[in-house]
């Protein structure tokens, strides 16, 4: 329980020192959201100086951080200056899309990585090992942009697929089979995107993991007395190879958020990653600011979910602590 | 006042009725933003993309045709212009009605104009009606018939009126008055409460995707058949993200009409456009224009000693005549825009054909004519041909460009090319949008700048605080007390007399002598107007696209579906 509670804190910590950073950082940054209304000949400086003095953009920069702090905390997220509108309803609907998005590709990576990475450490030598590293290595080597350049022109070019979007402007009358078939037809190439780009570092830490507890002596003994290889392998190697893995997917559960942001953009999924660009662009700083500290928090929500899950795991670390 | 509400909904409804306009009935349009708008409030919208649905919409008074950039009757039927220039009193068309079926008469019109000139609201129009400091007035002078007071004569009064929606009182009349009409529309209102008098009305918003419109059954149009306009049932704003992303998805027949593209896209698109069945179209140069300028500001109390040392060259006005002759304008028309760009011979795109100074000579490189130039003007050369300033300091200065538009970029470096050939050593600058803007505008920490704008309007008296030399956007040194050159002081003077001038042609007369001196002294060096490219899928009728606006959308109500050989409309 000391455990549990100290790692919160210290993740109360760390989501209050990056929104501070952020905070101050995105102050300091040349421009602000009005500055591209001065560019309009029709508006004039004292329009914008009142607009800015709405939004309490000419406030100083404490002042600015212990109000939006204060709001925060009373989860009041604060108002999109270019929406004017409350930053939460804006950010819900898009941190769905984001999480289903990333939710559906983590689980086809690890789903993919496991056997794969399993099987790939029983192949230590010969032409499947070279095989194996060679097509990962590729995959590894492949930016996940071009990959979603690719995929997007193959869609453009063969029609099988939709290019962007979640839905399509007719989903509203669709039946409840032919809404998931459209979902699934528009989620089918960011997801196959961004699994593959997870695919080979998952892979990889499988394989690494594996190997290293099939060469434990506890494994040597075992396949001495004749335990078959699978049960071997599923059962005594997998779960002792299991610790870096259970940090691997805390790290995996803390950037669903984060991990799709560009591929978003690229690919047109209505997620936060697009949102977040405009509001960057824009200088949209409570939005920006919202998203940060959102994203900040599942990154140290599953760190501490692989901390507690190892915690449970390696009575090692129990007795450390 | 029910009594009031209860005639303006008993009159016969005076439709304007487009006497050669036909067309089928029914069907959807599917269009993509780059981005997501942000806002439905007429009021309080300050981006281009949420005015491009809001127009859809609302209505205005007075409208100027984007095709033929001239006023016609909209809201107004007609109106009468007195006192010099200072009374326009508007006879409203009777019996017509707002979206939700509510009828709309002049105290509609008195409250929308009270709106966009209360302070509180901080409306960016506000400043549009705003004259030398004091407010147009707006008063009801009958049931159908409303009266605005100008402070000061103002030319082409009447354009004033495009792009201000009539705002339904009976809607927001209580949200205004409880101070909160900035914060209302927004995306995630209910669609029943968003009223206009616009051709669509609100059908969905699904956020991040797309915003469904639906026909308006009360809209005040109607075609030579006496059939309410628009024909379209529907029409559908995908949100892309990008302009790759627009065109893929309008190749991919995921859309119907697609705007502003640029010229790779278009090429990409135009290759394959007989089998994909759709259109690609070049208008020729609209009103966009770009530029290179110079920072002409007083900047010796900024702490800016580099900036102030290079504006030893940078202020005499033959080192920019040698850039500009220096400049080959085909060849940024050629390379960045492959051909689909005008080269400009003044500050004003052809595109602006009211407005143009014809008789400007066409620009035609010469680096021999800009190396005179600068030889009578005290410039010299060293022996490794660097070009050395009177002083005898090396001429080298950067130019900042925005780092997010690749044909700027481009543009900036064929410059760059170009003023080498003259020894100049000018460095190009990618800065994040912004920024670029902060420097340009607040921090002056720049030399030279390549930018972009489009007027909204052709008539030259929206973009005035470009040419005074008191305005906020007269970029080359902005919000000036009192003109920094005599030259400026002409300008000043020509720009105000012309915007108080009554007659077109001593208007025209006058903004022709400004784009002279502009080009004679040359702050800006105008470089290309790049053309109007657009595309529509085969079958879309009435489709006009046209150089100001948004280009496709102006006349959405009269966009219809024909019937197409072996199946009806989409």
């Amino acid at each position: 329980m000391n455990y549990a509670a100290r790692r919160a804190l210290q993740a109360v910590l760390l989501v209050v020192a990056v929104s501070a950073i952020s905070f101050a950082l995105a102050s300091l940054a040349p421009g602000d959201y009005f500055s591209e209304m001065r560019l309009d000949p029709r508006v004039s400086a004292e329009t914008i100086a009142a607009l800015r003095a709405e939004a309490g953009a000419d406030r100083l920069l404490p002042v600015r951080y212990v109000r939006w702090a204060a709001s925060f905390a009373r989860g009041d997220f604060g108002v999109s200056l270019a929406y004017r509108a409350p930053v939460a309803p804006l950010l819900w609907p898009r941190m769905r899309a984001t999480l289903l998005l990333t939710v559906v590709a983590t689980a086809l990576a690890w789903l993919l990585a496991i056997p794969l990475g399993v099987w790939s450490a029983t192949q230590r030598s010969g032409w499947r090992n070279g095989l194996w590293n060679a097509a990962f290595s590729i995959l590894l080597s492949v930016p996940e942009l071009l990959l979603a350049i690719l995929f997007l022109a193959f869609a453009a070019r063969s029609g099988l697929l939709p290019a962007g979007g979640m839905t399509s402007p007719e989903f509203a009358g669709m039946g409840a089979g032919a809404k998931l078939g459209d979902i699934v037809s528009r989620l089918a190439l960011p997801a196959a995107v961004l699994a593959l780009g997870m695919l080979p570092v998952l892979a990889r830490h499988v394989r690494a993991a594996m190997i290293e507890a099939m060469d434990a002596p506890f494994a040597l003994a075992a396949r001495a007395q004749g335990i078959p290889s699978r049960r071997l392998l599923f059962h005594h190697v997998l779960p002792a190879a299991l610790n870096p893995l259970i940090s691997l997917f805390g790290f995996s559960l803390g950037t669903l958020l984060s991990a799709s942001l560009l591929i978003e953009v690229v690919m047109g999924w209505p997620g936060l990653g697009p949102f977040f660009l405009n509001a960057i662009m824009a200088r949209d700083f409570p939005v920006v600011l919202a998203v940060i500290v959102f994203s900040t928090a599942l990154l140290a929500a599953g760190n501490m979910a692989a901390d507690l899950l190892l915690y449970r795991a390696d009575p090692r670390i129990r007795f450390k602590t | 006042m029910l009594a009031l509400a209860g005639s303006a909904f008993a009159e016969q409804e005076e439709r304007l009725v487009l006497k050669q306009l036909s067309g089928n009935p029914g069907g959807s349009l599917k269009y993509s933003l780059r981005s997501e708008p942000k806002t439905l409030n007429p009021v309080t919208a300050t981006d281009a993309v949420s005015k491009e649905v809001i127009q859809r919409l609302n209505a205005d008074l007075i409208h100027i045709n984007r095709e033929t950039q001239q006023t016609e009757p909209a809201l107004a039927k007609s109106w009468k212009v007195s006192a010099g220039g200072r009374a326009y009193v508007l006879e409203l068309r009777r019996g017509l009605r707002f979206s939700d079926g509510a009828p709309m008469d002049a105290r509609d019109v008195v409250f929308s104009f009270q709106v966009y000139l209360d302070e509180k609201t901080h409306s960016p129009q506000r400043d549009l009606l705003i004259l030398n400091g004091k407010p147009i007035t707006v008063r009801q002078t009958g049931t159908f018939q409303v009266a605005f007071d100008l402070p000061e004569p103002y030319a082409a009064a009447e354009r004033l009126f495009d792009g201000f929606a009539i705002l339904p009182r009976h809607v927001l009349e209580g949200v205004w008055k409880a101070g909160k009409l900035a914060d209302a529309w927004g995306l995630g209102s209910p669609p029943s409460q968003v009223v206009g008098m616009g051709p669509f009305r609100l059908k969905e918003y699904v956020p991040g995707e797309r915003l469904a419109l639906e026909r308006n059954p009360y809209y005040w149009k109607a075609d030579r058949n006496g059939n309410r306009l628009p024909y379209l049932a529907e029409a559908v704003f995908t949100f892309a993200g990008s302009e790759d992303m627009e065109t893929l998805r309008f190749q991919s027949g995921e859309t119907d009409v697609i705007s502003r593209v640029g010229a790779k896209n278009f090429a990409l698109l135009a290759r394959d456009q007989a089998q994909r069945g759709y259109a690609m179209r070049a208008l020729g140069p609209g009103l966009e224009y770009s530029f290179l300028f110079f920072n002409l500001n007083d900047v010796s109390h900024l702490s800016l000693p580099q900036v102030s040392a290079r504006q030893r060259f940078l202020g005499r006005r033959a080192f920019r005549e040698a850039v500009s002759r220096a400049i080959d304008r085909d060849a940024i028309a050629r390379l960045v825009y492959l051909g689909y760009a005008a080269p400009l011979a003044g500050p004003v795109p052809a595109g602006n054909r009211a407005w143009v100074n014809g008789s400007l000579p066409k620009p035609a490189p010469s680096v021999a004519a800009a190396r005179g130039l600068l030889a009578a003007d005290g410039f010299s050369w060293s022996r490794d041909g660097a070009l050395l300033d009177p002083a005898g300091a090396r001429v080298e200065f950067s130019i900042v460009t925005s780092a997010g538009n690749a044909d700027r970029v481009q543009m900036a470096t064929l410059i760059q090319s170009d003023l080498k050939e003259l020894g100049i050593d000018a460095h190009v600058v990618g800065l994040e949008f912004r920024s670029l803007l902060d420097r340009v505008l607040r921090t002056k920490d720049y030399d030279a700048c390549l930018l972009s704008l489009a007027s909204g309007d052709a008539d030259p008296n929206p973009d005035i605080n470009v040419w005074l030399s008191s305005g906020g956007t007269h970029l080359w040194n902005p919000g000036q007390q009192t003109p920094a050159t005599p030259w400026e002081a002409e300008i000043d003077g020509l720009m105000r007399r012309q915007m108080v001038e009554l007659r077109y042609a001593e208007r025209k007369r006058l903004f022709d002598r400004v784009q002279a001196i502009a080009m004679r002294e040359l702050p800006v060096t105008p470089l290309v107007s790049p053309a109007i490219l657009v595309g529509a899928r085969q079958g879309l009728g009435n489709f006009r696209p046209a150089a100001m606006g948004d280009h496709v959308l102006w006349n959405i109500e009269e966009l219809n579906w024909q019937a197409r050989p072996g199946g009806a409309g989409r």
